[in-house]
């Protein structure tokens, strides 16, 4: 979440760790009508107009954090109505992921140019001259846009000596890189589900906490309670994320106390893709393909899937980190139930895919695990220390950082053949990775190495974080230098055949 | 001025973390605006679960202590405003 939108964050994180007190203390679901009320007492509003109003969106909160749809406002429903279909403790995912809280959203105006009060009404009125369209006209008391003949080409803001004239955008809209934010009949946000990635990104710019995901903490806490063959696998990003005192292993082991067997970097997952990445690059570019895409960021490879649907067979082939990690644990434990716990929401979808859903049975946020700790009242920084985490090479610990995937796939090709120059170049925002999709489209990226992230600055930014990006970026930095390793093919936990070069 | 900024489990799950980044910046607009501000140290730290949400049921995180006075459910603005006004000039 955005880290200014201090009150949204604090609503938003609240209704985690009360689904997940709910589900560690095995509290009756009906007591979840009472949750909204708990969560924001008294009768006076804090933050919209009603106090009422703002209990009925933090139920639907609840609902989606429980894995339900949010209500129809018009429609009957309870809080607690499909209750018993999540009620279980497997995952239940129904769809779809990105959902809009409609009575929480504000219908604020679409794109458009507006003129402010810095006007004068200027002599020279450049703003007039510069317009194609004939659209501004001079007013009473100032410029005046005709929204009708406007094509919002931006001449008569640049040209402006007043800076009078602004641009105004739907941050959920100006934030989504495909462009899959349409409007419904009162004029609030409606999600295009052709388009959507499912990135998150509408999630943390709304100013009105209007769009939220689904959650699986509460089947996840009930699993844990079920089961023994239980496992976590942590993003690379999650150094730092859960308070400067908290050390990576006391993340471990905090992780372990919520009922978990055992906790595994996804970066040695990340080690073993960089090794097939590198293997399939060699063998494939310019031959076979003429580039390649990697294949880490799920909104990257659905965004490519959806709006460059002859350009997909170009992404790699390879598993993503969570994947091979996950299928590193089910070797050693063909009964374990895995959860991936990242920055990323668009990995609750990845892990459904019919190839991945075997592998990863749950997937969760930092900010959902965050959570489960304060519900389970875990205090990282007084957790006794247990071993040094060393699953992973540096290469692998730097994938959570724009352009560490391509800088890992590279220095690895390099190692398998030396004679080979792999040219690299990475987008780190959706508008960006669209931008270098019609590049390659067009011819433009023949024999390179493609790195897509949907988040701007990478994994680090995720919507799921907690801790701002050069908070999260310096402490990946230092658990980078502290690998054992520098290079995956030194990773003894690999398989030798895949590190035979 | 000591600030001591909890970032305990709860308090860092409703945003210490964010506390902190904001008291970073308001070091540098201090330096640059030195004349100012009295010549006073400003020293951050980011202390463990000091306990004051475990005894209460009144919400008061996240939790800040400036110079032995704790703030409850304390916010960036807050916390910086506190600052400015004990060493402004």
């Amino acid at each position: 979440m955005k880290e200014s939108y201090v009150d949204l964050i604090k609503i938003r994180r609240q209704v985690f760790a009360q689904v997940a007190k709910m589900a560690y203390e095995g509290t009756d679901l009906s007591q979840l009508e009472k949750a909204s009320f708990e969560i924001l007492p008294g009768e006076v509003a804090t933050y919209r107009d009603s106090i009422f109003r703002e209990r009925a969106i933090v139920d639907e909160r609840l609902r989606l954090t429980m894995g339900l749809n949010a209500r129809k406002p018009t429609e009957y429903y309870r809080v607690t109505d499909g209750i018993t279909e999540v009620d279980i403790d497997e995952r239940r995912f129904i769809e779809p992921l990105i959902n809009v809280i409609t009575f929480a959203c504000e219908a604020c105006p679409t794109k458009a140019f507006y003129v402010t009060d810095n006007c004068r009404k200027c002599l020279a009125h450049p703003c007039t001259n510069v317009c194609p369209t004939n659209a501004v006209s001079i007013g009473k008391n100032r410029a005046i846009i005709d929204q009708e003949k406007c094509i919002k080409c931006g001449r008569c803001k640049n040209t402006c000596p007043y800076s009078a004239i602004v641009q105004y955008d739907r941050p959920c809209a100006a934030a989504c890189g495909v462009n899959a934010i349409d409007s419904d009949y009162l004029g609030r946000a409606q999600i295009n589900r052709d388009r959507c990635v499912s990135c998150g990104n509408c999630i943390i710019q709304c100013p009105y906490g209007a769009i939220s995901d689904k959650s699986q903490i509460y089947q996840l806490i009930k699993a844990l309670k079920n089961n023994n063959n239980m496992y976590a696998i942590i993003a690379p990003s999650f150094l730092g994320q859960f308070g400067p005192l908290a050390s990576p292993e006391q993340i471990f082991e905090g992780i372990k106390q919520l009922g978990f067997e055992d906790v595994v970097e996804v970066s040695l997952g990340a080690d073993i893709t960089t090794l097939k990445e590198a293997k399939e690059f060699l063998e494939k570019v310019p031959t076979e393909i003429p580039y390649m895409g990697t294949s880490c960021c799920n909104s990257w490879t659905i965004m490519v899937e959806k709006l460059f649907p002859d350009q997909y067979e170009y992404i790699s082939d390879s598993a993503s980190p969570m994947v091979e990690t996950a299928k590193y644990i089910k070797k050693k434990d063909p009964d374990a139930k895995i959860t991936f716990i990242g920055p990323c929401i668009s990995k609750k979808l990845e892990a459904l895919r019919e190839d991945v859903k075997d592998y990863v049975h749950f997937v969760i946020t930092f900010e959902e695990l965050m959570g489960m700790f304060v519900a389970k009242d875990i205090e990282l920084s007084e957790i006794e220390l247990s071993k040094e985490i060393q699953d992973a090479s540096a290469l692998g610990r730097g994938y959570a950082i724009a352009g560490g995937v391509a800088d890992a796939v590279k220095k690895m090709a390099a190692e398998i053949d030396p004679s080979r120059e792999i040219k690299v170049e990475g987008a780190s925002t959706l508008h960006d990775c669209v931008k270098l999709m019609r590049m390659a489209k067009a011819g433009r990226k023949k024999g390179y190495l493609l790195e897509g992230m949907a988040c701007d600055g990478g994994c680090i930014a995720g919507p799921g974080t907690l801790a701002s990006l050069n908070r999260v970026r310096k402490a990946v930095v230092d658990f980078k230098n502290q690998s054992a390793s520098n290079s995956p093919l030194e990773n003894e936990i690999i398989d030798d055949e895949l590190r035979s070069i | 001025m000591k600030v001591k900024v909890c970032v305990g489990s709860n308090c860092t799950l409703l945003g210490s973390m964010n506390i902190l980044d904001q008291i970073d910046d308001l070091k540098d607009i201090i330096i640059q605006d030195s004349d100012n501000y009295k010549d006073e140290k400003l020293e951050v730290e980011a202390i463990k679960c000091l306990g004051f949400c475990k005894n209460t049921d009144e919400k008061v995180a996240p939790v800040v202590v400036i110079d032995g006075q704790a703030m409850y459910k304390a916010t960036g603005q807050t916390v910086m405003e506190k600052i400015v006004n004990k060493i402004r000039k």
